[in-house]
């Protein structure tokens, strides 16, 4: 699905992303776990084709990033991204425009179902200045779900909600995964990482480690070690 | 595809035009009558050039920094669409704004008035196309809003104080005269002006037309220069 080969990235004299190679298999989730900086959200602006790396080749579905493949991608920013003044409704609406929903019809039953899978029904009217900062990243969520592509790249999508719909949103990415969808989730936190059938740990733009969230907790060569303790085993290791 | 982005502007417009009509207001009735007849050609121009910059510079801003921008580009819509998009919008606007100019410096102040509306309107058109244009490319290097308007002072004031309004560029000194006679707003007034108090068609101020056509392409290309994937 995803192919990336040594890629190398650099903002001025910052390196983002240092000789990064890695495959994204498809109809998994792949999560991206790493600190402040580690280049996670520089990765995901490259696979949709926001920037260009400097060295190295990127496929998704077998091609280069192009912008006609983008209408087979679901991105989400870490910003959320959104038209302040406009309502939830009119947010998805527009974008749901953009990515080519043309049918009226078609495009009203698509915004409906997303918004009520994001449970924004009641305030989808709304303008989005009077909604809480969670309430956003789901709207801001809906967005990027909304011309239904079978691969999605969500940068940092749990930040900010409350646990109940944490759980909710892995519920739906799971679903996602088995109907063939394939999501890339960058993450802080080891709660989403566990939900992951495949994890990257990043560090300073380097891949420390990748494998399955049991995989790695195993390499540390203790049974019962937890994702957390995985990750400080690699930072150190390196 | 593209008129798409154009109704998420008119909410802002919509807000702006009643605010174009007031200042309009006070500020026509200040002028005596055959004053305001070689106004209002400079005003209407003026006003054009100054609201769609401002709008564009500012809305393209906020744009840039929320990152709505970066999700249009993620989106099929590409670039030209993008910059096409809020042409189109600030297209409509610029009409309608002189419209209710044109109707009220007509209508309400009678103005001496020759000239056929529909070159008046080409004229705008090539001018408001520059400055959405401008307002694009300088939503760049603008850091906040505050920054767009300090931009005023750079590029629209030092063009309005050489566009002839106030004093006909053949009465300035001579470095002046030449630098008004490179900034397009000044071909505007002029070009108006000949259209709107002499009568004169299209085919007689093309040279003003061409300056303003050349303004708009050489912005149109620092636009989309700007506005990227990659
Ligand atoms: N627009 C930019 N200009 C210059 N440097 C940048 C820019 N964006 C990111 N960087 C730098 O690139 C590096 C990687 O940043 P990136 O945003 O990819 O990190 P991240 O893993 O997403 O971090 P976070 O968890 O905080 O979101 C950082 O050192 C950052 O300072
Ligand atoms: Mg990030």
């Amino acid at each position: 699905m995803i192919a990336i080969e040594d890629v190398t990235f650099h903002f001025g004299k910052v390196l983002a992303l240092d000789n990064l190679t890695l495959k994204v298999l498809p109809g998994l989730s792949m999560g991206l776990l790493g600190p402040n900086g580690a280049g996670k959200s520089t990765l995901i602006r490259i696979l949709v084709g926001l920037l260009k790396p400097q060295r190295g080749s990127i496929h998704v579905f077998g091609e280069p990033p192009s912008i006609t493949n983008t209408s087979r991608i679901g991105y989400m920013p870490q910003l959320s991204a959104l038209y302040r003044e406009l309502s939830a409704m009119e947010n998805v609406d527009f974008f749901a425009r953009m990515y080519g929903l043309r049918s009226k019809q078609r495009r009203r039953e698509r915004v409906e179902e997303v918004i009520r899978l994001v449970n924004l029904w009641e305030r989808r009217n709304d303008p989005l200045l009077h909604l809480s900062g969670g309430m956003r990243q789901r709207v801001s969520l809906a967005c990027a779900i909304v011309h239904s592509p079978p691969l999605l790249l969500l940068d940092e999508p749990t930040v900010g909600l409350d646990p109940e719909l944490r759980v909710s949103f892995w519920e739906y990415f799971h679903k996602l995964t088995a109907s063939g969808v394939t999501l890339v989730i960058s993450s802080h936190t080891m709660d989403d990482a566990a939900h992951c059938d495949r994890l990257v740990f990043l560090r300073t733009g380097r891949l420390i480690a990748e494998g399955t969230p049991q995989g790695l907790c195993q390499a540390t060569g203790r049974a019962e070690a937890t994702l957390e303790e995985a990750f400080l085993y690699f930072i150190r290791r390196k | 595809m593209r008129q798409i982005i154009r109704d998420r502007r008119t909410l802002a417009l919509l807000v702006v035009v009643p605010v174009v009509v007031m200042s309009l207001v006070g500020l026509s009735f200040t002028e005596e009558s055959q004053i305001l007849d070689s106004v209002a050609p400079a005003l209407l121009a003026t006003f054009a050039m100054f609201f769609v910059f401002i709008l564009t510079g500012v809305s393209f801003l906020r744009e840039r920094m929320e990152g709505t921008l970066e999700r249009l580009l993620a989106t099929p819509v590409g670039r030209t669409d993008v910059i096409l998009g809020y042409l189109l919008g600030f297209l409509l606007f610029a009409a309608l704004q002189a419209t209710i100019i044109l109707l009220f410096t007509i209508g309400v102040l009678k103005i001496h008035y020759a000239g056929a509306l529909w070159e008046v309107f080409v004229f705008l058109m090539a001018l408001t196309i520059g400055s959405v244009n401008l307002g694009i490319f300088v939503s760049t290097y603008a850091r906040n809003e505050f920054q767009v308007m300090q931009f005023i002072p750079l590029v629209l004031a030092p063009q309005i104080f050489l566009s002839g309004i106030f004093l006909p560029v053949e009465e300035m000194p001579g470095y002046l005269q030449g630098l008004a006679k490179v900034l397009p707003l000044t071909h505007a007034v002029e070009g108006l002006r000949e259209i709107m108090l002499h009568g004169k068609g299209l085919g007689d101020v093309i040279t003003e037309l061409a300056v303003l056509v050349v303004f708009a392409v050489i912005m149109l290309i620092l636009a989309a220069t700007t506005v990227r994937r990659v």
